[in-house]
C-alpha cells in the first residue's frame, strides 16, 4: 500500500503556483499529504500555499534556503507514514498533469526496484514541446537530456526508460531510500543536486526511472531568468560548471575519474579558447574558474568521494552505458562550429534546457543558405544576375583569354605565390631589386592571404578579383542591398548597373586590381554603414577591417569614407545612441591596422590620389572632359562613350520629382554630388611619382578619379533604386502615368544593357593582356646563380627605363618598394651609361650590383640594340624578335644578403596580427542578442543594489552572449541572500 | 527655404543647379593640351674605345684623338696575338713579336702615326678617358707593284655583333675577311653571301668561333666561290668581331679594302664619290624575302638629279645588284641616295684611271650627326691628294673642318657651307707642310643630315692609285638617354 506526500517548494512563483497548486487536487490518484514550504517569497506565493493546504500544512523558510535543504526540513519535520512512503517534489513552476501521479505510481509497481520516478517534462507555455525524459551527463560533466531542441512530443520517446537521473521537477522518490541516501546533498545548493541522488540511488542498487505516461509541463523559470536566480558570490554559469564536474568527478570509480581529470582539463582549455573566439571571455572565464574550483579544493572532492564509496564500482559499468557516448562531444563540437559560422553563435543544443528562441531572420541573404540546393540557388534573383553578368564577362574578355601571364596597365605580371608574397611581406629588407628597406605595403599581406585560401595561387586570387569583378561587384550589390531596397526588381536593376559601370569595365581593361576590390566592397561598406549608423559594434568592426582592406589598395577610400562618416555623425550622431562610438570604430580601425603604412603615405600627400600597382600615365585621361565626369565615366582605357550612363543619371533625376521617399533620394543625390566633387578635384591633379617612362616629362602621372566616381555612382543608384517599388503604383495606374512608367522602366534599364553590349561588342581591350611573357627571359632564370639579376631595359619616348630583377618576375607590391636614394641614383647612372655605349666603367658597376643578364624586351630600339653590342662586358646571348639578351662576363658581385633583422618591424609585424586577430574576432558573427528586454519585470523591487548589479552583470553578459552554457541549470528557483 | 524643400521640384532644382556648378568648374579647370616634351638625351664624351686594325703589316696606321676632352687617358695599340689559326684557312698569325711592345699615345690632338713590319696579326686599339673621346684610327697602304698595287686603306672597326659589306665577288676578286675578338667572350659568327643569284648556303657551314683574344683569317672563296657581285653579312650569335674584308681584284686591276656598309634600310646614302675619272659601278642588295625596285638619285655638285636611263635598279630578293653609273657621276664628286620600299645595302666600286688600274670602295654611311674623324688624310710624300667629299643631300648644312697634324700648330678649323642636295669636294692641303695630318668633320648646330667621304689618290707612271673611305660618325659623343627605374618596363 502506497501513501505519497507531495512537498511544493515556492520561492517568489505566484505566476505559476496557483496553477500548480490546483493540479493537485485533481490527481486521479488523490495525494495522502501535501506539504508546501515557502522560501521567503515576497510576491504571495505563501498565502496561495497557505489558501490551498491550511497554515498547518504550510512551512516558511528563511529566503536563504535552497530547494534540498527545504525537502530536508519538511521530511525531519515529517513523521513516517504507514506503509511504502513515496514523496513527490514538485516546484513551484511545475505543474503534473491530472494523471501523472498514477503513471508514476503504476510503473513503480511495475518495477520493485524502481526508488526514483521521474515524469516527462513538457514546456509550460508550448505544451507540446518536450524539455527532458530523463538527464544524463557526459565524460566532461555536461548536461544532456539527449533532445533536439524544440523537438516536439509525438509519442516518439515513450516507454518507461531506465535512466541516469530525472529532474527533481516531479521527482516521486521513495521516502525510505531519501533515508538511506541522505537525500539530496546539501553541499550542491544549486544545479546537479538531482544527478547527484540519482547517481547515487542507482550506485545503492536501486532503479531511476523516467515514465512518460506521467506528464508535467514545467516553466523552468530560473533557467528561462523569468525569476533571479543567485544563490552565491559565483555567477550560476560558474556554478552550474563546477557542480557538473564535482558530481562526475566525485561519483566515478577511480580510473574513470583520473582520466575525467585528464579530458577536462584539456576540454576545459579548449572550450574556453572558443569561448573567447566567439567573444564570450566571461564563458571562458567562468570555464577555467569552475575546474579550478573543482580541482582547487581536493580535500572537499576527497571527501565527497569517500561518501559515495560504496557500491561505485560494481554499479560503473550500469552507468557508463547511460553517460552521454564519446561521440557525441565531437558532434557537439561540429554543431558549435557550425553555429558559429552561420552566425548564431555557438548554441550548446544538448544542454539547453529549452530550444533557442526564434532568432528571426539572419543577416545572410538567402543566397548564402544554400540548403535548398541548386534550383533554389537558381531560383534566386541575385545569383541569375550573377551568372548572366559571369556570361557577359566572358563574351567581353574573350581578349583575355590565358595564354600566359596576366598583367598590363597596372598589374605587373602575376607571377610567385602565396609564400613569395608573404615573405615579401615579413621580411625586414628587401633583397629583390636594388635592395630597399622599405616596409612592404600592407596590401601584399591581404593578397597573400587570399593566395594562401586559394592553395597559393595568386595568379587565380587575381585573375578572379581583377577579371571576375563585374559578376562580384553585380552580386556584392545585390546581397549588399537587400535591407535598403525591399523591391527585388529595383535591386536587380541596381547590382546589373552597378556591376557595369564605367568604372568597372576601365578597372578591368587598365587592370586596377585596387579599385577591382574597392568596388567589389563598396556596397558591402554601404550596407555596414547603415548597420553601424544603428549603432552596431560588430559591424563597426566588421566595416573597419574591410575599410582597412580598401585602403590598403586605394587610400583615397579612406579619405571619402571619413568625410562622408564625419558628415553623418553631425547629422545622426545626436539621433541614436553608440553612433559615434561605432564610427570611432569603423573609421579608427584603418588607421590602427596600417598604421605605419599610413604615416608614409601622409609623408607624399600624392600618394593617397593614387592606388596600388604600376602608375602609367596612359591609364588616365589628363584632359578628362566635364560631361564624362558628370556622367561618372573616369576616362582612360575601356570605357564607354560617355551617353552610355545617361538613363542612370536621368532616372535618378525623376526620382526627385517623388514626394514619399524624399530623404533618402537626397541623401543619393547628396553622396553622388560629393562623389563627384572630388572626382573633379582629384581629375585635375596630376601626381609626381617616379618610375614612369614616356608620354609625360617627370614622370606626372594624372589621377584617376575611379573611386570617387563609383562612390558618386554608388549614391545616384540608391537614389534611384530606393522609391522604384512605385513603379508598380505607376503601372497599375491607367493613362499618362502608365505611360511614364514604362518609359522610366525603358529609360532606366538602357543603361545596363548599353553598358553590356557596348563591352561585349568592343571587348575588353586595354592594357590588360592575359598573354605577357615572363619579364626574365627563360634563359636568364635558368643560368642566374642565386642572387644574381637581371637588368630589364626598354627604351620609350627617348626615355630609357630599366628595372632589375632578382632572376624572377617582380611581385605584386615589389613596385612600391624605394631603394636607398644613393644606390638609385648610382645605379641609374651606370645604365644611362651602358645605354649610351660610352663604353667605360658602366658595365662593371651595373655588375658590382650582381647584374648577370641585360635583357632587353622587343621591340628592341637599334640606338640601344647597338649600345649594348658596343660592351665589351657583354656578350649577346640571343637577338630575335621576342627581344635581346645580353650576358655579363667576368665577376658578377652578389649583393650582400639582407640586414639584419629589425626589431621594430618584427615587433609591428606581431602587433599588427594581433590587432588583425582581435578585430577579425569582434567583427566576426559571434554570440546574438535576442533576449527580450523586461525579463526582471517581476524581480523584486526590494532587492539590494547588489542584486541590482548583479542583474545588470546578467543582463549584459547575456547581451553579449547567448551561448546556453549558462542556461545549463535545471531550471529551479533559488533565493539569494539579500 | 522650407517651401523650396518641400516642393516637389524644389529638390530636383536644387539638383540641378549643384549638377550644373560642378559641371562648370569642371569645364572651367579642364587644363590646356600640353605639348609633349620629348625627353633630352645628354650628349657625352666617350670614355672607352677599342678598335682592330685588321692587318696593318706593313702598312701606316694612323690614331688620332680630337682635342677636347679633360682629363687622363690613353690609348694603348698591341697585337691580338693569340693563334686562332686552324686549317689552310688561316694565315700565320704569327704571334707577338717580343721585340715589339705595346704603344701607349696620351696626347689627345696628335696623330700618332707608325709604319709597322710585314708579318703580325691585326693591331687592337683600347683606350680609355680622355684618349677615347673621338679615337679614330685607320692602316692605310701603298704597293706599287704586284697583285696589291694600289692604294688600300681602311678604318680600324670597333667590334660588333652584325657588319654589312658589299663589293666583288670571290669569282671576280680574291676576297679575304679577317675576323677578331679582342674581347673577353667568344665570338660564335655566322657568314651570309648574297650573290647576283641569292642567298648563297654554303656546303661547308656558314659559321666560325673566335676565341677571345683571337682571329682569324677566311678566304670567302672557300664559303662560296661563285658570286661575281655579293654582299656579305657577318654577324654573331653570341659575343662580338671585327671583321674587315679586302678585295684583290688581279693583277692589274687594283685592290683595296672593303668599308663597313651601313645596315639594311629603306634610304641609303652611299658618299663620298670623287672627282677623279674613272668607272663607277653601283652594289646594291636586297637581303629582304621581297624583290624590289631602288630608286637611284645623285647629288652632284650642282644639284640633285635622277640619272637618265639610271633612274632605278631592279633587285631580286635576297641577291644582290649591280649597275655602271660611270656615264651619270664619272668624274663629278657624287653621293648617291638610294630608296626602296624593302631594307637595302649599297656600295661602289670607284676605279682609278690609267693602264694599271687601281680600285676604291665605298658603301652607305649614316650621317655624321656628331662630327665625324678621319685619322689619316694624308699621305707622307709622293703626288698624293686628300679629297674630302661632302653632300648634304636634304638639307643646307654648315660644316666646321678641322686639320690636326702630327707635328706643330693645328689650323684655324674652315667652316664649309653646303647647300641643299648638293656635294661640295675639298682638297686638304694644308698650307707649305707635308707633314701628317688627321681631320675633323663637324656639322655645325642647325645643320642637315650631311654625308662624306675621303678620297686619297695618286698619280703614277703606270695608273691612277685610289683609295677611300666613307665617313663614319666619330665616337666622339654618345647620347646618354634619360634613365629612369620604371616598374613598368616588365609591361609591353
Amino acid at each position: 500500500m502506497h501513501s505519497v506526500t507531495a512537498i511544493v517548494v515556492a520561492h517568489d512563483g505566484a505566476r505559476w503556483l496557483k496553477e500548480t497548486l490546483a493540479a493537485l487536487p485533481r490527481q486521479t490518484r488523490p495525494l495522502d499529504r501535501v506539504v508546501g514550504v515557502d522560501n521567503g517569497s515576497r510576491d504571495g506565493s505563501a498565502k496561495l500555499l497557505t489558501e490551498a493546504f491550511g497554515s498547518h500544512n504550510v512551512l516558511t523558510m528563511p529566503r536563504s534556503t535552497g530547494f534540498g535543504e527545504a525537502v530536508h526540513e519538511v521530511l525531519r519535520r515529517l513523521p513516517p507514514a504507514p506503509g511504502q512512503e513515496w514523496v513527490w517534489l514538485l516546484h513551484d513552476d511545475c505543474a503534473p498533469d491530472a494523471n501523472a501521479l498514477q503513471a508514476l505510481l503504476w510503473a513503480a509497481e511495475q518495477d520493485p526496484k524502481a526508488a526514483i520516478l521521474g515524469p516527462k517534462l513538457r514546456d509550460w507555455l508550448d505544451r507540446r514541446v518536450l524539455l527532458e525524459m530523463g538527464v544524463t551527463v557526459s565524460r566532461s560533466g555536461r548536461r544532456d537530456t539527449g533532445l533536439e531542441p524544440r523537438e516536439y512530443d509525438q509519442g516518439q520517446h515513450d516507454e518507461i526508460a531506465d535512466v541516469l537521473s530525472v529532474s527533481t521537477a516531479g521527482m516521486l522518490i521513495r521516502r525510505d531510500v531519501w533515508d538511506e541516501l541522505s537525500g539530496l546533498d546539501t553541499g550542491l545548493p544549486l544545479f546537479r543536486d538531482d544527478l547527484d541522488l540519482c547517481w547515487r540511488a542507482r550506485a545503492a542498487g536501486h532503479r531511476v526511472l523516467n515514465v512518460s505516461d506521467a506528464v508535467a509541463w514545467h516553466a523552468e523559470a530560473s533557467a528561462r531568468r523569468r525569476r533571479r536566480i543567485a544563490t552565491s558570490e559565483e555567477h550560476p554559469r560558474r556554478l552550474d560548471r563546477r557542480n557538473g564536474l564535482f558530481v562526475l568527478m566525485a561519483n566515478l570509480p577511480f580510473g574513470a575519474f583520473a582520466r575525467s581529470v585528464v579530458r577536462n582539463v584539456f576540454g576545459s582549455a579548449l572550450r574556453a579558447l572558443l569561448f573567447l573566439l566567439a567573444k564570450q571571455p566571461a564563458n571562458a572565464l567562468d570555464e577555467l574558474a569552475a575546474l579550478g574550483s573543482v580541482l582547487g579544493h581536493p580535500w572537499r572532492l576527497l571527501r565527497a568521494r569517500k561518501a559515495r564509496r560504496n557500491g561505485r564500482k560494481q554499479s560503473w559499468p550500469a552507468i557508463r552505458r547511460k553517460l552521454t557516448p564519446p561521440g557525441a562531444a565531437l558532434r557537439r563540437l561540429a554543431d558549435m562550429v557550425q553555429g558559429f559560422l552561420a552566425g548564431t553563435g555557438p548554441v550548446d543544443s544538448a544542454g539547453r534546457h529549452h530550444a533557442a528562441a526564434d532568432t528571426g531572420e539572419e543577416d545572410g541573404d538567402e543566397l548564402l543558405t544554400d540548403s535548398g540546393g541548386v534550383q533554389r540557388l537558381l531560383s534566386s534573383p541575385g545569383v541569375v544576375l550573377c551568372l548572366i553578368l559571369a556570361a557577359i564577362t566572358l563574351a567581353a574578355e574573350r581578349t583575355l583569354l590565358p595564354d600566359g601571364l596576366l598583367g598590363g596597365g597596372a598589374l605587373v605580371p602575376v607571377t610567385g605565390g602565396a609564400a613569395d608574397l608573404w615573405r615579401l611581406y615579413v621580411e625586414d629588407h628587401h633583397a629583390a631589386g636594388l635592395g630597399s628597406g622599405t616596409w612592404a605595403p600592407p596590401y601584399v599581406a591581404v593578397l597573400a592571404g587570399l593566395s594562401a585560401l586559394a592553395l597559393g595561387k595568386t595568379w587565380l586570387v587575381v585573375g578572379v578579383l581583377l577579371l571576375a569583378c563585374v559578376p562580384l561587384a553585380g552580386l556584392s550589390a545585390y546581397a549588399a542591398t537587400k535591407r535598403m531596397i525591399p523591391y527585388t526588381p529595383a535591386r536587380v536593376w541596381l547590382a546589373a548597373t552597378y556591376a557595369l559601370l564605367p568604372v568597372t569595365t576601365g578597372v578591368v581593361s587598365g587592370g586596377r586590381l585596387g579599385t577591382a576590390i574597392v568596388i567589389v566592397l563598396l556596397p558591402v561598406y554601404a550596407a555596414l554603414a547603415i548597420r553601424v549608423m544603428a549603432g552596431s559594434s560588430r559591424a563597426a568592426w566588421g566595416f573597419g577591417l574591410l575599410l582597412a582592406v580598401g585602403t590598403a589598395f586605394v587610400p583615397l577610400v579612406y579619405v571619402l569614407v571619413a568625410i562622408l562618416g564625419g558628415l553623418a555623425a553631425v547629422s545622426f550622431g545626436g539621433i541614436r545612441r553608440g553612433v559615434r562610438r561605432s564610427l570611432a570604430i569603423g573609421l579608427g580601425t584603418p588607421v590602427v591596422l596600417l598604421f605605419p603604412w599610413l604615416v608614409q603615405i601622409a609623408q607624399e600627400p600624392g600618394r593617397i590620389l593614387l592606388e596600388s600597382g604600376l602608375h602609367d600615365p596612359r591609364l588616365s585621361d589628363p584632359r578628362l572632359a566635364a560631361e564624362s565626369l558628370l556622367m561618372l565615366s573616369p576616362g582612360g582605357p575601356g570605357v564607354p562613350p560617355v551617353w552610355a550612363t545617361a538613363g542612370l543619371v536621368a532616372v535618378a533625376l525623376a526620382a526627385l520629382l517623388l514626394r514619399r521617399h524624399q530623404m533618402v533620394v537626397a541623401i543619393g543625390w547628396g553622396v553622388m554630388l560629393f562623389g563627384l566633387l572630388v572626382a573633379i578635384v582629384v581629375s585635375r591633379i596630376t601626381v609626381h611619382v617616379g618610375g614612369v617612362i614616356g608620354e609625360a616629362a617627370g614622370g606626372a602621372v594624372p589621377v584617376w578619379p575611379g573611386v570617387p566616381l563609383a562612390f558618386a555612382a554608388t549614391g545616384l543608384l540608391v537614389a534611384a533604386a530606393h522609391p522604384a517599388h512605385r513603379i508598380t503604383e505607376f503601372r497599375a495606374a491607367r493613362g499618362l502615368r502608365r505611360l511614364g512608367a514604362m518609359l522610366i522602366v525603358v529609360v532606366a534599364f538602357a543603361t545596363p544593357l548599353a553598358a553590356a553590349g557596348l563591352w561585349v561588342a568592343r571587348g575588353a581591350d586595354g592594357p590588360l593582356r592575359h598573354d605577357v611573357t615572363d619579364p626574365v627571359p627563360l634563359l636568364a632564370a635558368v643560368e642566374s646563380a642565386p642572387g644574381e639579376g637581371t637588368l630589364l631595359l626598354r627604351s620609350r619616348g627617348g626615355e630609357v627605363g630599366y628595372t632589375l630583377l632578382p632572376g624572377r618576375g617582380p611581385l605584386i607590391g615589389e613596385s612600391d618598394l624605394e631603394p636607398p636614394g644613393e644606390t638609385r641614383t648610382r645605379f641609374g647612372a651606370a645604365v644611362a651609361g651602358l645605354a649610351s655605349g660610352r663604353g667605360g666603367e658602366y658595365a662593371r658597376t651595373l655588375a658590382s650590383f650582381g647584374v648577370r643578364f641585360v635583357s632587353v624586351p622587343a621591340p628592341v630600339d637599334p640606338a640601344l640594340q647597338r649600345a649594348l653590342d658596343s660592351e665589351p662586358a657583354l656578350a649577346r646571348r640571343s637577338l630575335s624578335e621576342a627581344g635581346g639578351l645580353w650576358r655579363m662576363s667576368g665577376q658578377v658581385k652578389v649583393p650582400p644578403p639582407a640586414a639584419p633583422a629589425s626589431a621594430l618591424h618584427r615587433g609591428w609585424l606581431w602587433a599588427q596580427g594581433a590587432l588583425l586577430v582581435l578585430v577579425l574576432v569582434l567583427a566576426s558573427p559571434g554570440a546574438r542578442t535576442t533576449e527580450p528586454d523586461g525579463d526582471f519585470a517581476d524581480a523584486s523591487a526590494e532587492e539590494g543594489t547588489r542584486g541590482r548589479r548583479r542583474a545588470r552583470d546578467d543582463k549584459s553578459r547575456n547581451d553579449r552572449g547567448r551561448d546556453g552554457k549558462g542556461r545549463n541549470d535545471k531550471g529551479r528557483e533559488e533565493t539569494v541572500p539579500a | 527655404m522650407r517651401r523650396l524643400i518641400e516642393n516637389r521640384f524644389g529638390l530636383l532644382a536644387l539638383v540641378l543647379i549643384a549638377s550644373g556648378a560642378l559641371f562648370g568648374v569642371a569645364f572651367v579647370s579642364r587644363p590646356a593640351p600640353v605639348a609633349q616634351v620629348r625627353p633630352q638625351a645628354v650628349r657625352a664624351p666617350v670614355e672607352s674605345v677599342t678598335a682592330v686594325c685588321p692587318a696593318p703589316a706593313g702598312s701606316r696606321v694612323s690614331v688620332i684623338t680630337p682635342p677636347g676632352a679633360g682629363g687622363p687617358g690613353s690609348a694603348t695599340l698591341s697585337a691580338i696575338a693569340a693563334p686562332d689559326a686552324k686549317g689552310t684557312d688561316a694565315k700565320d698569325s704569327g704571334g707577338k713579336d717580343p721585340g715589339e711592345k705595346d704603344a701607349v699615345i696620351d696626347r689627345p690632338g696628335l696623330l700618332w702615326q707608325r709604319e709597322i713590319a710585314s708579318g703580325g696579326g691585326p693591331l687592337m686599339v683600347d683606350a680609355t678617358g680622355s684618349m677615347a673621346a673621338g679615337l679614330e684610327s685607320a692602316q692605310t697602304a701603298r704597293e706599287t707593284s704586284g697583285a696589291q698595287r694600289g692604294l688600300a686603306g681602311v678604318r680600324c672597326v670597333e667590334p660588333g655583333a652584325d657588319t654589312w659589306f658589299i663589293g666583288p665577288g670571290p669569282a671576280a676578286a680574291e676576297m679575304t675577311l679577317y675576323l677578331a675578338n679582342p674581347d673577353s667572350a667568344p665570338a660564335d659568327i655566322t657568314f651570309m653571301v648574297y650573290s647576283g643569284e641569292g642567298p648563297v648556303l654554303s656546303e661547308r657551314g656558314n659559321g666560325a668561333v673566335v676565341k677571345p683574344g683571337g682571329h682569324r683569317v677566311i678566304r670567302l672563296r672557300d664559303l662560296a666561290p661563285s658570286p661575281l657581285i655579293m654582299a656579305l653579312r657577318v654577324s654573331t650569335r653570341s659575343g662580338r668581331v671585327a671583321a674587315a674584308v679586302k678585295a684583290v681584284l688581279g693583277e692589274g686591276r687594283g685592290a683595296d679594302w672593303l668599308p663597313v656598309a651601313a645596315a639594311p634600310a629603306t634610304r641609303v646614302v652611299v658618299p663620298g664619290i670623287p672627282g677623279t675619272a674613272g668607272k663607277r659601278e653601283l652594289y646594291v642588295a636586297a637581303p629582304g624575302e621581297r624583290d624590289t625596285v631602288v630608286r637611284i638619285k645623285a647629288v652632284l655638285e650642282d644639284g640633285s638629279y635622277a640619272l637618265k636611263n639610271k633612274e632605278t635598279i631592279e633587285v631580286p630578293a635576297g641577291s644582290t645588284a649591280s649597275l655602271d653609273l660611270s656615264t651619270g657621276i664619272g668624274g663629278q664628286p657624287a653621293a648617291l641616295v638610294l630608296e626602296s620600299d624593302v631594307p637595302i645595302v649599297a656600295g661602289l666600286k670607284i676605279t682609278g684611271t690609267g693602264a694599271r688600274q687601281d680600285v676604291a670602295f665605298t658603301a652607305g654611311a649614316d650621317s655624321i650627326d656628331l662630327g665625324s674623324v678621319v685619322a689619316d688624310a694624308q699621305a707622307t710624300g709622293g703626288k698624293q691628294v686628300s679629297r674630302l667629299v661632302l653632300s648634304a643631300p636634304f638639307a643646307p648644312a654648315t660644316v666646321e673642318v678641322r686639320l690636326l697634324p702630327a707635328k706643330g700648330e693645328a689650323p684655324a678649323p674652315v667652316e664649309v657651307k653646303l647647300a641643299a642636295a648638293h656635294t661640295q669636294e675639298i682638297r686638304l692641303t694644308p698650307r707649305g707642310s707635308k707633314d701628317a695630318f688627321s681631320v675633323v668633320v663637324r656639322p655645325l648646330p642647325g645643320s642637315g643630315q650631311v654625308y662624306g667621304g675621303r678620297v686619297l689618290d695618286e698619280a703614277t707612271k703606270d695608273g691612277q692609285l685610289v683609295t677611300a673611305q666613307p665617313l663614319a660618325v666619330g665616337r666622339i659623343w654618345a647620347l646618354v638617354p634619360p634613365a629612369v627605374d620604371a616598374p613598368g618596363v616588365v609591361l609591353p
